[in-house]
């Protein structure tokens, strides 16, 4: 008897940031879930490396103790904070300092969001906060609005990634310009992640299929009926827009072409 | 030493507790007082839910001014009522049963003559209520063993709270015998006005060594020379889950137990939660 190896379909390069590589191109948030151990358990399925966590005050109530920590174990999963929340550069600075003094790593998801309604990012803000904390040593990965003009700025600046959203935080609206986000990759050198947006697999997938060097999301898992199914659904999602990206697509016509031989009918 | 021990300590026995109204009267003095006020719940004529009921209102109006709640004899009830210490009368558990049942409480032992103060401080009392050092109606016709009995109680080096027939007038003598502070009951929970009252007595005793900080938009207040690694250890926080902020300066982890804290001070404890 014979044994056939087969060779990988697909092989992917890693995705690198700031010198630091990961396997996985999924990126994801640790908010908004119904209880710890589902968050867990989603972040598992979802096969992230780099998880997102927020700073917030410690409850001096001993009896509560929400610090993720508790549940997240810091040398399975790379701790990614972010700046949710600061309405101005300074804020924003703040709060990286802080959690730089947590101590994981120099890394900091940049957010200095302009608009309550919309959390749409201050983009003179992001710059202004982007350029101080390059100069800090920190490895800044700033999220932004699909412009590309302020994706250029903040990759001048010294940003490791840039991170234009899908569509507004939380809306789950999905892709809604293919267009700009394929036209910042195609300008960048440094890799681009789009953070925000994304509702369901499909979203994950045509996003992927952009071109983009990943994707990151919190509430699509967050808010979904089963998020253990549904981080297992990006995963699969995310690597198919991948691959789909990397084996490059058909050309689109506007007429049909069979695809059973025209030869040999029967007569 | 438990710099932040309160210095009047009003006590209450059972016919101040028959009466009723104390959780309004003892508010009233935590209002004037704040953390220079402890509150002894002594009874011995009520069950133990019903004294854990009590020990719970005093606690939450004491606790809304930094006052102390201190629970005597009944360790379980001082543990569930989250007291800041235990008061131990003559047969009461022994201190090593005491701090076992309620670990990190302080735990403090009456005592009546020199020979009690030793032997608390050989079985590690906290601190000591010593009396009566003057004579007084609670003891009909016990003799006074007068503020000897609180240098005495003082020369082992222990906190002492002078208890017995105290008054604004005769507590100086007390304080000049080495007490910490001076306790009294009737004095503060007859008085018409014991928000009065206790003013009156904390015009004699030493001012607050206490100061007054802002944790996390909350105010707390703290002894004097407290650090930051002081402050984290009150509030029971592992200084390697939190990172500090001190007036907007970050202190590292190693340099916790040199930040002293000052008045005023703005103090942000932070950590990470589950975010996007």
């Amino acid at each position: 008897m014979t044994t056939t190896v087969l060779a990988p379909a697909f092989q992917d390069t890693p995705l690198v940031i700031g010198g630091r590589s990961f396997r996985s191109r999924l990126l994801v948030g640790t908010g908004k879930y119904k209880d710890n151990a589902t968050m867990v358990r989603a972040l598992e399925a979802s096969g992230a490396d780099v998880v997102t966590v927020a700073v917030r005050r410690i409850s001096l109530d001993r009896t509560k103790e929400e610090g993720i920590l508790f549940h997240l174990d810091p040398a399975r999963f790379f701790l990614l904070a972010n700046t949710a929340g600061c309405y101005s550069a300074e804020d924003a600075m703040r709060y990286a300092r802080l959690a730089r003094e947590a101590g994981f790593n120099e890394f900091i998801k940049l957010e200095v969001i302009g608009d309550q309604q919309t959390l749409l990012p201050d983009v003179a803000g992001l710059l202004e906060a982007a350029r101080t904390l390059v100069k800090e040593g920190f490895t800044v990965m700033a999220y932004t609005n699909d412009d590309l003009v302020t994706a250029l700025k903040l990759e001048e600046a010294g940003c490791a990634a840039v991170m234009p959203l899908a569509s507004p935080i939380g809306s789950g609206l999905g892709l809604l310009n293919p267009y700009t986000i394929r036209t910042i990759k195609s300008r960048l050198t440094v890799p681009v992640i789009v953070d925000a947006g994304v509702g369901t697999a499909s979203d994950a997938c045509v996003t992927m299929e952009q071109g983009v060097d990943g994707l990151l999301m919190n509430t699509a898992l967050a808010e979904a009926r089963d998020p253990v199914a549904m981080a297992h659904a990006m995963r699969l999602a995310t690597e198919a827009g991948r691959a789909a990206y990397l084996a490059g697509r058909m050309a689109r016509r506007e007429v049909a072409i069979p695809s059973s031989p025209t030869t040999g009918m029967l007569s | 030493m438990i710099a932040q021990l309160p210095r009047l300590h009003a006590v209450t026995d059972d016919r101040v507790v028959a009466r009723g109204g104390i959780v309004e009267r003892a508010a009233a003095m935590a209002a004037v007082a704040g953390p220079r006020l402890a509150v002894h719940l002594r009874t011995r004529a009520l069950g133990g839910a019903e004294q854990l009921r009590l020990a719970r209102r005093l606690r939450e109006a004491l606790g809304a001014h930094g006052s102390w709640l201190v629970v005597n004899d009944r360790v379980d009830v001082a543990r569930a009522a989250d007291a800041a210490a235990i008061a131990l009368g003559r047969t009461g558990l022994e201190v090593r049963d005491a701090h076992r049942v309620a670990p990190g409480i302080p735990v403090a032992r009456s005592v009546h003559d020199p020979a009690e103060a030793r032997a608390a401080a050989a079985e590690g009392a906290d601190f000591l209520v010593a009396g009566a050092v003057f004579a007084t109606a609670s003891h009909p016709g016990a003799a006074a063993a007068g503020p000897a009995l609180v240098e005495a109680a003082a020369t082992g080096g222990l906190q002492v709270i002078a208890i017995g027939g105290l008054t604004p007038a005769n507590a100086t003598a007390a304080l000049g015998a080495g007490a910490w502070g001076v306790a009294a009951i009737r004095a503060l929970w007859d008085a018409a006005d014991p928000g009065v009252a206790a003013r009156s007595f904390l015009a004699i005793l030493p001012a607050a060594a206490s100061l007054v900080v802002a944790v996390n938009g909350e105010s707390r207040v703290v002894a004097a020379g407290t650090t930051l690694h002081g402050l984290l250890e009150q509030l029971g926080l592992d200084p390697r889950a939190v990172v500090v902020e001190h007036n907007r300066h970050i202190v590292r982890r190693d340099d916790l137990a040199q930040a002293a804290l000052a008045g005023g001070d703005v103090v942000e404890l932070v950590h990470f939660v589950g975010g996007g």
